[in-house]
């Protein structure tokens, strides 16, 4: 089977194993539309970063215990509301809602008396809670011109059937990451928003490139429209292509985390690179077994 | 010999630039979360003049240099009613953010009364319970309007009103209550710290025009007494300094020619005396900002993340290499050529974007980097993969590389469009970070079109006739393909 996985002359009946992938999707439909729903009416938290909530960050390397923590969780100066040790490193993060600019200047100060390290060495992020929405708005805005750019372009360019399929690989990859991050209560930075954005990137140029090889069988096949002919031979020889170009991408960003988490390193980098990671599996993963069950469907009207 | 030149035209444009870069000690500008320091996004109100906003910017820019200590300070105007501030690798952070914080509306208000010899706030009253003369209470006095129960100092500062306003300046808490303010920071020309003799004065100085309304000012301040003969400086609703008018001014001439001279005492070797006079000097905005966001990042924090973005893209690019080549062979070497190609070209260009058009290399653009090796190696493997399936049907190597490199360009064209118009869209709607990724991400996909129809539609013919084996291209045995 690998052997003919690398010599590109598997002879997967997609058909079949459609029928299979379309009750997985099934299932996965409604654990995300669920965690989806769920985390909308706030019965589900979703760990959102100061950035869209307001309020301040601050992190910095020391050495502790769990009584100073407790100490900092109890500091009336500001409202502390989380707190994120690391175990690979001394990295001390804590996260308070808004405040006055006096009041968090005061709790900087408190946090470098207390880990006994110099102010400089505090990393302090303040944000209002307009700039979070700023943020939110215009990332919508940009998926919502996007998605209907990606639906004209496609339909100019093969099916309007087609894009449809592709919004549905898209929404999948998607839904995943987001439901991961909040049934595993990981923060939802910037850095996850735009890791959300190449997502959909990645996603849709892996669509892309197989609705093109597709159209390619279709115009070589002795029939003018999709058949279940096309649509295996599309499949088995895209396959060693879609796993190549996800080891190819992943590694990169696999170096990333497995590098930031051997080094005790947490930030921006690793909050955009697991999200990413995630991601780009499940592109790969969409963008044959999610569209052909879809496209088995095109056939059998 | 003209095949070779089409073939190495990219790879050579490429070193080439590299060299040049490489020679000229050029570096990528790197952002601030790259190499630690400040950043500051401050807003005005919706609707803001745009000229004043370019006025407080020009402000800013002199006072942050005026606290020396910052290097390339980034003041830019984001957005329609926003500044971006960014000070990149300051030392003393907190002073540096003081200096932005006190960026507010300097006035000048006479002293009214305050609370230095009651204790309480000149708005509040003791009542003295009758019946229990320890039971003391306070109340707001009669006509006092806008100002807290408990501690008795105006809730909104208006500059043109009557005030209450604490000051902790002294060291202690004091309440001032304040007139209407009768100048304000527009009307100073200069101001500056001197030792002359014995202690620390603020030497300044009041533009031609506005000179006259300060002897009007301290006439009626010198004809009072007490807490009443003092002029509050006040930055921000804060009262900064209210130094007393002197004993020896004539109540009938009040103080002449433009300058006035603030004594400042010795106690801490005229540190109080520079930042008033820097506050004088600069203090006054024309429009009011509020922090909307601030982000700080310490060196030790910025260099470990670039550190680890380079090692994690060197390690990546080393792996993704070492699979291209175990699984294509020969055609796996012309890909890594490609990427490295692509690598110094993008790295120089970076690099003199930076130079010449202040391009900064942030975190989110070297994530951008790094996804697009990514985009890079497919472009390549979606070649390699057509040529494959055009061997197994049983076309020459010729015709196959040929027709491979044609098909595969269209298939790119398409997803990388799609690519570049994400990067695009992304850019135009994007705040902050964001942009600094798209940019990345859409330089990078301009580049493997070139690339792709540059590099990769001429070498790939080009290798497949140096070996008629096609286990010099995959990882097959030619009797494999043809029985397939």
């Amino acid at each position: 089977m690998i052997k003919k996985l690398f010599i590109g002359s598997t002879d997967i009946d997609f058909l079949k194993v459609g029928k299979l992938f379309y009750r997985i999707f099934i299932i996965e439909a409604v654990i995300f539309i669920a965690v989806f729903i769920f985390s909308l009416t706030g019965i589900l938290n979703v760990n959102l970063s100061v950035d869209f909530t307001g309020g301040t960050t601050y992190q910095f390397e020391a050495s502790y215990d769990d009584t100073d923590i407790d100490d900092v969780m109890a500091s009336t100066i500001l409202d502390v509301s989380r707190y994120q040790t690391f175990e690979n490193s001394n990295s001390l993060i804590f996260r308070a809602t808004e405040n006055t600019q006096d009041k968090e200047t005061e709790f900087l100060f408190y946090l470098s008396n207390k880990f006994d390290i110099p102010d400089a060495d505090i990393d302090f992020q303040r944000v209002g809670p307009t700039f979070g929405d700023e943020i939110t708005t215009k990332g919508i805005q940009a998926l919502i011109i996007f998605l209907t750019l990606v639906v004209l372009l496609i339909s100019y360019r093969y099916e309007f059937k087609y894009s449809l399929i592709a919004l549905i690989a898209l929404t999948h990859d998607l839904l995943l990451v987001f439901s991961i991050y909040v049934l595993l209560g990981l923060e939802i930075t910037p850095s996850t928003v735009i890791a959300l954005l190449t997502i959909l990137g990645y996603s849709l140029y892996d669509t892309v490139i197989l609705f093109d090889k597709l159209n390619d069988s279709i115009k070589s096949s002795k029939y003018s429209y999709l058949s279940e002919g096309s649509l295996n031979k599309t499949f088995n020889e895209v396959l060693m292509r879609s796993l190549n170009t996800s080891i190819t991408s992943a590694i990169p960003i696999a170096s990333i985390l497995f590098l930031g988490n051997y080094l005790g390193l947490s930030g921006t980098l690793s909050d955009f690179a697991l999200p990413l990671f995630i991601g780009i599996l499940s592109g790969t993963y969409s963008s044959i077994f999610v569209t052909v069950p879809f496209l088995a469907k095109i056939i059998n009207k | 010999m003209k095949k070779l030149f089409k073939i190495l035209f990219l790879p050579i444009i490429s070193i080439s630039l590299f060299a040049l870069v490489y020679y000229q000690n050029l570096s990528p500008k790197l952002g601030l979360d790259l190499q630690g320091g400040i950043s500051v996004i401050l807003t005005a109100d919706e609707g803001t003049d745009q000229e004043l906003i370019e006025q407080a910017v020009e402000i800013m820019r002199t006072r942050i240099e005026a606290f020396g200590d910052v290097q390339e300070p980034e003041i830019a105007i984001s957005g329609e009613n926003s500044v971006l501030v960014q000070l990149p690798g300051v030392t003393d952070q907190e002073r540096a953010i003081e200096a932005l914080g006190t960026t507010g509306l300097l006035t000048f208000r006479p002293v009214l009364d305050s609370s230095m010899s009651t204790g309480y706030s000149p708005a509040l009253e003791l009542i003295v319970d009758p019946d229990d003369p320890e039971n003391v209470s306070t109340a707001i006095k009669e006509g006092v309007t806008g100002v807290d129960e408990v501690i008795g100092i105006s809730i909104e500062d208006n500059p043109e009103f009557e005030s209450y306003i604490l000051s902790v300046n002294s060291g202690y808490p004091v309440v001032y209550q304040l007139g209407p303010a009768e100048l304000t920071g527009n009307d100073i020309s200069d101001a500056i710290a001197v030792f002359p003799e014995n202690e620390w004065i603020v030497s300044l100085e009041f533009k031609d025009e506005s000179a006259n309304l300060f002897t009007e000012l301290t006439k009626k301040l010198a004809n009072e007494n007490g807490e009443k003969r003092k002029l509050a400086i006040v930055l921000d609703g804060e009262v900064v300094s209210a130094p007393g008018i002197a004993f020896d001014v004539d109540p009938t001439v009040g103080i002449t020619g433009g300058t006035a001279a603030i004594s400042m005492g010795n106690a801490d070797g005229g540190e109080s005396a520079n930042n008033l006079a820097i506050i004088l000097r600069y203090g006054a905005l024309p429009v009011s900002f509020e922090r909307s966001s601030i982000q700080k990042v310490s060196a030790t924090l910025g260099e470990n993340t670039l550190n680890l973005g380079l090692q994690a893209g060197l390690i990546g690019l080393i792996i993704v290499s070492l699979y291209l080549i175990l699984y294509y062979r020969i055609l796996g070497l012309v890909a890594i050529l490609g990427l490295t190609s692509f690598g110094l070209l993008f790295y120089s260009v970076i690099t003199l974007l930076g130079e010449y058009q202040g391009f900064t290399l942030t975190l989110s653009g070297i994530a951008g980097i790094i996804v697009s090796i990514g985009l890079a190696a497919d472009s390549y493997i979606v070649t390699f993969e057509k040529f494959k399936d055009e061997i197994k049907i049983g076309r020459s190597f010729q015709f196959a590389a040929d027709k491979a490199a044609t098909d595969a360009w269209k298939t790119i064209l398409t997803a990388d469009f799609v690519s570049l118009s994400a990067a695009t869209l992304l850019y135009v709607l994007a705040i902050g970070p964001i942009r600094g990724f798209a940019l990345a991400l859409g330089v990078a996909t301009v580049f493997d079109l070139f690339f792709t129809r540059l590099y990769t539609r001429n070498t790939v013919p080009f290798v497949s006739n140096l070996t008629s084996s096609s286990r010099g291209f995959f990882p097959i045995k030619m009797k494999d393909l043809l029985n397939d």
